[in-house]
């Protein structure tokens, strides 16, 4: 990575950031400081309105999407975004004015279906209120006539029309009044009180004392009048729902348009937000940025290419971005990185074995060349058919990598599909032949030789494990930090590669133990002597030396921890079994035949799908516990150009 | 009288219990994921990963006990002695009783793993590790169920 510095002439700026952004060769710092007699160019509010515009977008196609769902298969996400040609793009920028246009529209009528339904819950409620009321012909608000009061209103309790009477009575036996009862129902009645005019006060406390209420929003209008409107209202407020939903479905085809537009935006957002971390003073200005090594040539023909300019490069310090270039093998493998972090100043980059030992475990674990093969033709047909993006395609590489992985030790294992070869041999001829005696080939069966297994994982550990010390090693020798090279990880290395031997020799060879052990103490001497050397005093150095000897305690969890290998390797290949067992039980009839088709397929995808993931996500844990924390410093920044970056679509390649 | 019985009873306890500490741990994430699920459902890729990930128990568990009726004479192979239907009976613990407390524990870290990714994607793989310490001992537990049950149809007892 070099640091790259642009000055240039204030009339080129737009030429010179169009060319740099169409070709994603710099990454623009942001950490630079203002020089004196610079200044810089506020952008926000050209800014704010391309952002307010991506907004706008995003939130028409949301609406756009729940009225008419965008039709998309299952595999849809492996999709890449379109390739459009860079002229394209000022073609859309002609058109964004009639899609924000458009997006607008797509608001209003989305506000108006929000607005109608809010009305339609309160005229429902209204409705529910007049119900009771329906039989009652004179207005909700009645208080008086000439010669009368009139009350109009609700007990809190249920009464027939004589109990209403006499229960009237009873409070006031002097009053004189007609009672009437419109609606009774278990927690209310709803009543009319006559009485005459002179009466108001009387009936009035008669009423009272019997729980007696107005009902709440009385109009003047009769209501079985009123309900009648409100129904009329509401059936035209679901008209008009009806129609804007319609009016939304119909922008369905401009679906395209609003995205293509929406990156359009986003891409001048992009342009607009580096203006505003440049320097200008009155006639130039200066770009600071970072660029790849290998870019440098194209990047300084590329600008006075664009304008007059002076290209400037110089040594990148610590913080610099990185960007990570790895040959086909490993590239699949870098996004498993990056997931953990990017590597840091001091590291190396570890993805080549990163790679390696990901193809190596998940198909040690997957382990079934049924199940491997269909990996490849899968992901194949997937790159093939989609076009996905960079980073998806990489992904697709990287299942495709470890399924060949995957069929290799299918075959070591003598596993097919589990062991359908045999068991349906076994189903067509009623004999008992095993898969070690199908396969031509010898085989090592994780079931009868579980313990060979379980010592082939954990030797497999320990090498991935000095690998990672390895990396260690490497990495303190460049930094010329000897003592941590030789006595921090070399001899620790050394007492693993010792304690090996000996285990060897004890199922080999004697002689093979006493060299073993013979290492392993000289290296624990070793690291008595030398890892207290930080310490001061003879006695804090003689106890910082014993205990770094306790961390032999980690090393040995590391190692047990490969015994993973094994038991996903049988999980996959046992689950395997079970499925066949199940699908040969039915017998060779007509049911039986369709019994074994169903049950071998859905059995087998289950078996793909639990075990797949439980590959994937262990292999991940061995890396990154388990290797990692043996080197790998990370918390490097991945470097990122700034570039035409939408999406939707695509103009060119993304790095 | 064979061991029948009690090579039964093994394959029983292996799977039940390893099943139930499974069963625990992946219903709690799955409670925890769905939650934020409807908050945000394109993270559905990443929360099955870390629900799924305490289900390994009840796999292990299964396995024993289905090695158990393939060698006791249920699936294949031949009736066990009482001496060595006990033994499977007491191999088939280990997994049972380590699956069913480090499923249970595997969930509750599995909770916390997802309401960390929630907060943040760039977490998910540290919280996806994590939960995967626990499995160490689930892992433990089945070795030596699994050795045990492999090698107890070949002991003279």
């Amino acid at each position: 990575m070099k640091t790259v510095r642009i000055i240039a002439l204030r009339k080129d700026r737009k030429r010179l950031l169009e060319h740099l952004q169409d070709n994603g060769l710099i990454q623009i710092r942001s950490d630079v400081e203002t020089r004196q007699g610079f200044g810089r160019v506020d952008m926000s509010s050209q800014l704010h309105v391309f952002e307010r515009n991506v907004a706008l977008t995003e939130q028409a196609l949301k609406i756009l999407d729940e009225e008419s769902p965008e039709k998309s298969g299952l595999l849809s996400s492996f999709k890449g975004r379109r390739k459009i040609d860079p002229d394209d793009l000022g073609e859309i920028a002609a058109k964004s004015q009639q899609v924000i246009a458009d997006c607008n529209r797509l608001v209003e009528l989305d506000k108006k279906c929000t607005d109608n339904a809010a009305e339609l819950i309160r005229i429902r409620t209204q409705l529910s209120q007049l119900e009771a009321w329906e039989k009652l012909d004179i207005p909700l608000n009645t208080t008086s006539t000439k010669s009368t009061s009139v009350f109009v209103g609700t007990l809190p309790s249920p009464y027939t029309e004589k109990e209403l009477n006499e229960a009237i009575a009873a409070e006031n036996p002097k009053l004189e009044f007609a009672a009437e009862l419109i609606h009774s129902e278990p927690t209310q009645s709803c009543i009319v009180l006559f009485s005459p005019a002179s009466q108001k006060t009387m009936s009035e406390d008669a009423l009272r004392a019997l729980g007696f209420a107005r009902p709440m929003g009385a109009t003047s209008k009769v209501p079985k009048v009123k309900s009648e409107k409100l129904r009329e209202k509401r059936e035209k407020l679901l008209e008009s729902t009806e129609k804007a939903r319609e009016e939304i479905a119909s922008f369905a085809d401009r679906r395209e348009a609003i995205k293509e537009t929406q990156d359009y935006f986003r891409i001048r957002a992009d342009k607009y937000e580096v203006i505003n971390r440049l320097d200008h003073s009155r006639h130039v200005f200066i770009i600071e940025g970072y660029v790849p090594e290998e870019d440098c040539e194209k990047l300084e023909e590329l600008c006075r290419h664009a304008a007059p300019c002076t290209v400037e490069f110089g040594e990148a310090g610590d913080d610099a971005p990185v960007k990570l270039k790895n040959n086909k093998f490993a590239e699949p493998a870098q996004g498993i990185l990056t997931m953990y972090s990017a590597p840091g100043k001091t590291d190396i980059d570890p993805t080549p074995l990163l790679a390696f030992f990901f193809y190596f475990f998940f198909g040690m674990m997957f382990s079934d060349a049924g199940y491997g093969l269909l990996m490849v033709i899968a992901t194949g047909l997937m790159i093939k058919l989609f076009k996905p993006d960079k980073k998806m395609r990489n992904n697709l590489k990287l299942f495709q990598y470890c399924g060949i992985s995957t069929t290799l030790w299918g075959l070591v294992f003598g596993s097919i599909f589990g062991d359908a070869p045999a068991a349906l041999y076994n189903f067509f001829t009623d004999s008992k032949i095993t898969m070690a005696q199908l396969l031509p080939w010898p085989t090592l069966d994780p079931q009868k030789d579980a313990l060979l297994v379980m010592v082939l994982s954990i030797a497999f550990g320990l090498i991935h494990i000095l690998v990672g010390m390895g990396c260690k090693f490497y990495a303190c020798l460049k930094q010329k930090d000897y003592a941590g090279a030789f006595f921090d990880t070399g001899l620790w290395m050394l007492l693993l590669v010792g304690i090996a031997v000996l285990a060897a020799g004890m199922f080999f060879n004697p002689v093979l133990m006493t060299v073993g052990a013979v290492i392993a103490i000289a290296c624990a001497v070793g690291l008595v002597l030398t890892q207290g050397r930080a310490k001061k005093g003879i006695i804090g150095k003689a106890i910082g030396g014993l205990a770094s000897l306790y961390d032999i305690t980690s090393y040995i969890s590391d190692l047990l921890s490969y015994t993973r290998l094994l038991a996903l390797g049988l999980t996959t290949g046992v689950m395997a079994q079970v499925f066949n067992m199940l699908a040969t039980m039915m017998g060779r009839s007509v049911a039986g035949f369709i019994a074994l088709v169903i049950i071998f397929i859905i059995g087998h995808l289950i078996n793909i799908g639990l075990n797949a993931l439980g590959s994937y996500v262990h292999t991940m844990r061995l890396q990154y516990v388990e290797m990692f924390s043996k080197f790998y410093e990370g918390g490097g920044k991945e470097f990122e150009p700034f570039s035409l970056n939408g999406n939707y679509i695509k103009i060119q390649e993304d790095n | 009288m064979n061991g029948m019985f009690f090579a039964l009873l093994g394959a029983a306890l292996a799977t039940v219990l390893a099943g139930i500490g499974s069963a625990k741990g992946v219903g709690g994430a799955a409670q925890a994921s769905m939650g934020v699920l409807s908050e945000d459902s394109s993270k559905f890729g990443k929360m099955l990963v870390l629900t799924l990930l305490p289900g390994t128990q009840g796999l292990y568990g299964f396995i024993v006990g289905f090695l158990i009726l393939v060698s006791c004479g249920v699936l294949g192979g031949s009736a066990p002695t009482l001496a060595q239907g006990l033994a499977f009976a007491v191999a088939s613990l280990a997994i049972g009783l380590g699956g069913l407390f480090s499923g249970i524990a595997q969930g509750k870290a599995a909770v916390s793993g997802i309401a960390l990714s929630a907060k943040n994607d760039k977490d998910f793989s540290k919280a996806m590790v994590s939960v995967t310490l626990v499995e160490i001992y689930a892992l433990l537990s089945f070795i030596v169920s699994l050795l045990a049950v492999i090698q107890i149809p070949n002991l003279n007892i």
